[in-house]
């Protein structure tokens, strides 16, 4: 059954490679080692964000608020002179929303698209308070940690890995990542055997916020400088590369490939907009389509929220 | 010692916790009125002119249509956030003279993108069974990202004359649009109450399944409460329109999530036959007064966010513990 488990299928597998395929045909540019680096670097934040959704999809919640954390993150590393200092005080950001989340979920019982909308909003307005106009400075030290490359390997690549191997060893090497399993496909049971679902939501999402905070804070070190609106599209597109990853939005489905197949497609078809010379502002309407085609391919029993 | 036994053999609680059970049952936004009011004629009294009120509760209008379409979605268990996509196209249609027609065939145009952004919403959520969350969101974006790519090549224009003559008449010393939403509020509590859709609504709300088991159509509920919502959308996207007098891309984005905190706020909430007309009409007007009291002292653009998002996880925590 585990084929079921990982929500992975021919389809997902095959999106990106086919997109793959088209953009290597038609756009004479995409293989250029250059524009290569791009889509890597491109992708390199949502693949993050998206592991961190996943946990979160597990438990058959979804956090919208993941945008808005990546964004005060990245504010708060642009405007905090040490480095180190502006890292701790977002992971300790993501720890308290993660926590917020969690708890308004499990214990308050809050619908999660409410509650993370809500700290979505509020964080909006703490980001802009942080730093109202794009600007602030990276420190140099953490700038280059996503760029250029280490041993040839490209460093955004690095980050990848060591997200994706964190959230491999949470899911399959840990108790925790059986009980995220476990609370995702049936609560009621899981409670009756034991798992303390409250703890594991909360940790779920508490780990999705960590991962938030890692994405924001890369990507303000690969732009150099903090923007508070600069996350704002990620909370749905991470919704829409995880939904597209064959995760299923209703728990207990979904695994690591499936995420970065998702991410990879919805990355490539930004890459192929910028290439193809058309519209960025049509990349959120693309988007949108997207995430309703792969909403509506898993069909639930529930009708509305 | 003078409690007595009720019929279902409880102890009957003493008057005050009546009275105290009774007032906590309220919405939350009729204690809020009050306390904002007093706050108000201490602080910033000259709210509270004539001259101002009026011009308020003009502003509250566009947030207090919306609620209606939103209150009628949240009964059943749904929610609508394409308001903000759906205004910002209305602004389009309006205002680029893209198309080149009269006014009157624009505002047509304005209705059946409505109807038809209604419709993707109703038939995405009740037949695909997607998340009314994800699926009003991802047809918000799809929306401004189309209408955004569009006005890229084309500057947007004057609102329509007599939609800017309409935001501006007074009838009887009222701004017209406060009248409309006053006018409209009528209409849709009997809407609730009295008619056979009000009642399927509330059923569909409290329990879908039994409601479905009951053979109520309990899909085309949830559709048509969709579709209203989206008309009223467009309504809303009039208003503003005639308010502004000028085609933007930033009209209404923050109307959804109001129109979220003023449902929650007016005692509405999902799946639950409670809350009528009165508390979300009461919450619209309170958070467009709370806005500008808070802009009178000094609050900004991170400050509103900050508090719509309390409000918002206050509203819906105030009633998840209510509930037990």
């Amino acid at each position: 059954m585990t084929a079921l488990r990982s929500g992975v299928s021919r389809t997902t597998l095959a999106l990106p490679l086919l997109l793959f395929g088209v953009l290597a045909l038609a756009a004479p540019n995409f293989l250029a080692p250059q524009n290569l680096a791009n889509v890597v670097g491109q992708i390199t934040a949502l693949l993050i964000v998206s592991l961190g959704q996943l946990l979160v999809a597990l438990v058959a919640g979804i956090d919208l608020s993941v945008g808005s954390v990546m964004s005060l993150a990245g504010c708060l590393v642009a405007t905090q002179p040490d480095p180190l200092w502006g890292m701790v005080l977002a992971l300790l950001l993501g720890l308290a929303v993660g926590i917020a989340n969690g708890l308004g979920v499990a214990v308050a019982g809050i619908h999660p698209l409410i509650m993370t909308l809500a700290t979505a909003t509020f964080l909006q307005g703490l980001a802009y308070l942080v730093l109202p106009i794009p600007g602030g400075e990276v420190a140099p030290a953490l700038r280059s940690l996503a760029d250029g490359s280490l041993w040839g390997v490209p460093q955004p690549l690095l980050w990848c890995a060591l997200c994706a191997a964190l959230v491999y060893g949470l899911l399959h090497r840990s108790r925790l990542g059986l009980h995220l399993f476990a609370v995702g496909a049936q609560a009621r049971s899981a409670q009756l055997n034991g798992v303390r679902v409250v703890g594991v939501t909360v940790a779920a999402y508490v780990g999705c916020s960590l991962l938030a905070v890692v994405a924001g804070v890369y990507l303000a070190a690969r732009v150099a400088s903090g923007d508070p609106t600069m996350g704002a599209s990620f909370g749905l597109e991470s919704v829409t590369a995880v939904a597209l990853g064959g995760v299923q939005l209703t728990g207990g489905v979904g695994s690591i490939l499936g995420v970065l197949t998702g991410a990879l497609s919805l990355g490539l078809i930004t890459n192929g907009i910028n290439l193809f010379g058309i519209s960025p502002f049509l990349r959120g309407a693309l988007t949108g389509a997207l995430l309703l085609a792969a909403v509506c391919s898993q069909r639930r029993k529930v009708v509305g929220l | 010692m003078s409690a007595e036994l009720t019929g279902n053999g409880m102890l009957a609680a003493p008057p005050w916790r009546r009275l105290l059970r009774g007032a906590l049952a309220l919405p939350p936004a009729y204690a809020g009125m009050l306390v904002l009011l007093a706050l108000a004629a201490l602080l910033r009294p000259q709210l509270l002119s004539a001259m101002l009120l009026p011009l308020i509760a003009r502003q509250a209008a566009p947030l207090g249509l919306a609620v209606i379409g939103q209150s009628l979605v949240m009964r059943a268990r749904s929610i609508d956030l394409s308001s903000g996509g759906v205004i910002v196209a209305v602004s389009y249609l309006l205002t680029s003279g893209y198309f080149q027609v009269s006014d009157a065939v624009a505002m047509g145009l304005c209705v059946v993108l409505g109807l038809v952004v209604g419709v993707v919403n109703g038939v995405l959520i009740v037949q695909a069974r997607a998340s009314s969350m994800i699926v009003t969101l991802a047809v918000s974006m799809i929306l401004t990202g189309i209408v955004v790519a569009l006005s890229q090549f084309r500057a947007p224009g004057d609102a329509p004359e007599f939609l800017r003559e309409l935001a501006r008449l007074r009838v009887w010393g009222m701004p017209l649009p406060v009248l409309v939403w006053l006018g409209a509020l009528l209409p849709a509590a009997l809407l609730l109450k009295r008619t056979v859709y009000g009642r399927s609504l509330a059923a569909v709300g409290s329990n879908p399944q039994a409601a479905a088991l009951s053979g109520l159509p309990h899909l085309r509920v949830v559709f048509i409460g969709h579709v209203a919502s989206a008309l009223i959308s467009v309504l809303c996207g009039f208003i503003l329109v005639g308010f502004v007098g000028k085609g933007s891309i930033t009209l209404g984005q923050d109307l959804a999530l109001n129109s979220l905190a003023a449902a929650i706020l007016g005692g509405v909430n999902f799946g639950n036959g409670r809350g009528g007309m009165a508390g979300p009409a009461v919450a619209a007007f309170m958070l467009t007064f709370l806005f500008n009291f808070l802009t009178s002292l000094g609050l900004g653009e991170p400050g509103r966010l900050m508090l719509q998002g309390a409000i918002i996880a206050a509203a819906a925590l105030a009633y998840s513990l209510n509930r037990r």
